[in-house]
């Protein structure tokens, strides 16, 4: 075998540890403010164009502060009753406040923005997107491209950053984070192409890893997204929040588990159970289709379980009907091309004449590293780990609370992307230079890369993954109780034992496929047990943790879920509060920003 | 489950460290509705767990999975089982990596390299034609936009450039010149010159022999060769 060691070391200013939408958009903002700083960015996949953010489909949530109609403050209460009063009001007020200037910067930078007649923005309308505080009718409030919007951004966003001169280690993971006294100074990167591992020394480190939908059987989520950005942290012994809220998506494609946007909702489709009723109206008889996604993926969950559902013979798994059918050519051929398309080439349905067989697939994570409103990374409730930084779906500060609107995940991640990015700008100002390598540097990471070489044994890497996907949907999915928790925790142990008789088929270290699947089996079973632990400790249902045991929101509950465990299965909880502060500053329609009840 | 497929994979693989290329044949029974992402999947997980393949989002909107499967450049993804048999004709099918860059093991090519040549097309505006209205969006007509923006929604997955018949090393391909029509279409970007450089350049659309096989695989189905011969006419 190969001997494994530290083969370089790289020196910048910054480095970024996942190179997608968030993670980008962090980079130029530091480049706006000083175009000679020097960034490396690090990534999964073959280029930053590959990256998750772009297959978001439906939109992002922009109110014009100029609109006659909407205002940002209807917004900002949406995001709040949506999140099942969880997220943080100071930071809700936050992103919705830049939400119209973030997007208008888009335009300045290429994106193809969907427009209307007048040559305007075109809008649509989303689940639990209202005027008037939930009293009047849905809110037509998201700006889009077609149904490839994360695509824009992507695009956007990678654009500007080779045009700004970012250096990018793709196809590469981060294995360990380098710390020099409390502070972050950067990371060891195995880099899969050359089978080497790189330190790179930064003043400051951001994490944008994305999502962790890889842990539940059937997600929409692409395959890199294994949570390696919350293991890396957990590992380091510093804590993940809310875990436990992860979000279902009611509509995901039969089979493949791909997204078919709420955007098909929001230009008129509807749900049909078995025997063709329009169930929604039982559920929430206001918002009806338009309801929250826990909401709907939950009904869906219940009229199945109910023996409402149609099962389909060649894949056996219960489903409902999307109907798309009565929407025009324009919405089907133009509107929403890309995922009309999906259903024709994953299921064989021409959704203009057939009903869509859709179920709930593992979508979002609510939760991640926690942060501040200024993206600065957290070791506790009230202490930062100064010169690191977490960004986008791995990052938690926490704008969507215990359940997400749609077309608030691309709004958070540029517009927090741009605060991340202010605030790293002014830590560099008087940021030391980190110095030399400390000696320890790299040592985990090679024991750990050691480890899995010289393991013996006839445990099968992938059948444990699989195992894993399976348990945490049945036991840790949309419906969850003591019981099922219990076990899912006992298995989840279990796991982790015979991941040790794992036996690689190749010592090398070169584009080693099955080396990077082992490391990330490790990422899986490490949030997949912070979100059971998070779930049974949690005894109340919030937003997406819905726990059949105890059915009702609960004041006691009133806080986000701290979890640490740096040795697997210990896990340790803590609290952090929720900000208050939009409802504490006692302006005109602060009533709305108290603990509401849910009702759509 | 459907109609079970009994599949022959003989599929090209290289080993970077030995450099040592050969083809390995894998028999398999899928159901039809599994993709090809999947049929690998299934032989990393019972046959060969150093099979080596990259896939990411995996429902055709990232472009890291293509290959060439029995002659033709196309995303393993989106390649059903059921369908593959129907349109080849065939059980027996022969996956080789693309051509268009160095293949750094097995399935997998230096997509980096492929990509640098998409840089040199400037996927970006490279100067903004005039800022937006003050706290307003720009205007665009969506018929002055229905020109170029099919051309939006390439992936880079390099499956044009895989089939195209002009030399890799002479042409930047169909999916860079995509990217440079757009902006010369795009009323936001200013520098129209630059973009007649590019595309003009010694490395630029004269090299394109008009085959249209681009858009005969394009698996986003864009028809490039119609956006190339725009470009050829001066049309934008």
């Amino acid at each position: 075998m190969n001997k494994l060691r530290i083969n370089s070391v790289l020196k910048k200013d910054v480095l970024i540890i996942g190179a997608g939408g968030a993670g980008l958009r962090t980079a130029i903002e530091i480049l706006a403010g000083k175009p000679d700083t020097t960034i490396v960015a690090v990534t999964k996949v073959s280029s930053p164009q590959k990256s998750h953010t772009t297959t978001a489909q439906g939109g992002f949530a922009a109110v014009n502060p100029k609109d006659p109609i909407d205002k940002p403050i209807y917004h900002m209460f949406d995001t709040w009753k949506g999140s099942d009063c969880s997220s943080d009001q100071n930071v809700i007020k936050k992103i919705i406040d830049s939400a119209w200037e973030q997007t208008l910067w888009l335009d300045n930078h290429g994106l193809h923005f969907t427009r209307n007649e007048e040559g305007r923005f075109s809008k649509r309308t989303f689940g639990g997107h209202t005027l008037e505080f939930g009293e009047g009718p849905s809110a037509f409030r998201a700006v889009f491209e077609a149904d490839r919007t994360g695509k824009g951004i992507m695009d956007t966003v990678w654009g500007e950053s080779l045009k700004g001169n970012v250096s990018f280690i793709n196809q590469s993971i981060a294995t360990e984070l380098i710390f020099k006294d409390e502070r972050c100074i950067g990371a060891i990167i195995f880099e899969e192409t050359r089978g080497q591992f790189t330190a790179v020394l930064a003043k400051a480190t951001v994490i944008s890893t994305g999502g962790l939908g890889q842990v539940y059987k059937i997600t929409t989520n692409c395959r890199q997204n294994t949570g390696d950005g919350l293991a890396l942290v957990l590992r380091e012994g510093l804590p993940v929040m809310d875990l436990e809220a992860v979000q279902f998506h009611p509509t995901g494609i039969v089979g493949p588990g791909i997204l078919a946007s709420e955007a098909l909702r929001g230009e008129g489709g509807f749900l049909l159970n078995k025997n063709m009723e329009r169930f929604m109206e039982q559920y929430a008889p206001k918002m009806k289709d338009l309801a929250p996604r826990d909401m709907v993926s939950r009904s869906i969950e219940t009229e199945i379980r109910e023996g409402r559902g149609v099962i389909n013979p060649d894949h056996n798994l219960p489903h409902v009907w999307l109907d798309i059918r009565h929407l025009s050519d324009y919405v089907h051929d133009v509107k929403l091309q890309e995922i009309t398309g999906f259903f024709k080439k994953f299921a064989g349905i021409d959704p203009k004449k057939n009903l869509c067989p859709v179920r709930p697939t593992v979508h979002y994570q609510m939760g991640g590293i926690p942060t501040n409103e200024f993206g600065e990374a957290q070791k506790s409730a009230d202490k930062i780990v100064p010169g690191l930084y977490a960004v986008g779906e791995s990052a938690s500060a926490s704008f969507q609370g215990f359940n997400r609107l749609g077309t608030n995940s691309l709004l958070e991640l540029f517009t927090m992307g741009k605060f991340v990015g202010d605030r790293v700008s002014e830590y560099l100002r008087d940021a030391d230079d980190p110095g030399d390598l400390p000696k320890d540097a790299g040592e985990k990471s090679i024991s750990l890369f050691s480890k899995y070489f010289e393991a013996k044994g006839s445990e099968n890497l992938w059948k444990i993954r699989e195992i894993m996907r399976e348990l945490m949907t049945e036991k840790v999915g949309v419906f969850r109780n003591e019981k099922l928790l219990n076990e899912a925790i006992n298995q989840l142990m279990d796991l982790k034992e015979r991941s040790i008789h794992i036996k690689l088929s190749s010592s090398s270290l070169i584009m080693n496929q099955e080396l990077v699947d082992r490391w990330e089996l490790d990422n899986l079973l490490d949030v997949a047990t912070v979100i059971a632990h998070g779930a049974i400790n949690r005894k109340e249902s919030r937003g997406a943790h819905t726990r059949e045991d105890y059915p009702e929101r609960k004041m006691d509950y009133n806080y986000h879920t701290l979890a640490y465990m740096q040795e697997y299965g210990k896990v340790a909880l803590g609290k952090r509060s929720i900000d208050m502060s939009i409802f504490e500053e006692k302006n005109r329609d602060y009533k709305h920003f108290d603990f509401v009840a849910r009702k759509y | 489950m459907g109609k079970l497929h009994s599949l022959t994979l003989k599929i090209h693989r290289y080993d970077p460290e030995q450099k040592k290329s050969w083809v390995q044949e894998y028999e398999i029974n899928v159901g039809g509705m599994l993709r090809f992402t999947d049929v690998l999947r299934k032989i990393n997980q019972e046959q060969d767990s150093g099979l080596a393949w990259i896939s990411s989002c995996e429902h055709a909107q990232c472009g890291s999975c293509g290959v060439v499967v029995n002659g033709k450049p196309l995303l393993m993804c989106e390649l059903l089982v059921q369908n593959a048999v129907k349109q080849f004709k065939t059980t027996t099918f022969t996956l080789k990596p693309l051509s268009i860059a160095p293949v750094l093991r097995d399935l997998i090519v230096d997509l980096e390299k492929a990509y640098e040549r998409v840089h040199k097309a400037k996927p970006y505006v490279i100067k903004l034609a005039d800022p937006s209205p003050e706290g307003d969006e720009h205007r665009i007509p969506p018929r002055i936009m229905e020109h170029y923006v099919e051309a939006t929604r390439c992936i880079n997955c390099f499956c044009c450039a895989e089939a195209c018949i002009s030399s890799h090393r002479h042409f930047l391909g169909p999916n860079a010149m995509l990217v440079n029509i757009v902006r010369l279409f795009d009323p936001k970007e200013a520098a129209k010159k630059e973009r007649l450089d590019i595309l003009y350049a010694d490395n630029g659309v004269a090299r394109c022999h008009t085959s249209e096989a681009c858009s005969f695989v394009c698996p986003k189905q864009i028809d490039v060769a119609h956006f190339i011969a725009l470009a050829k006419e001066g049309k934008f």
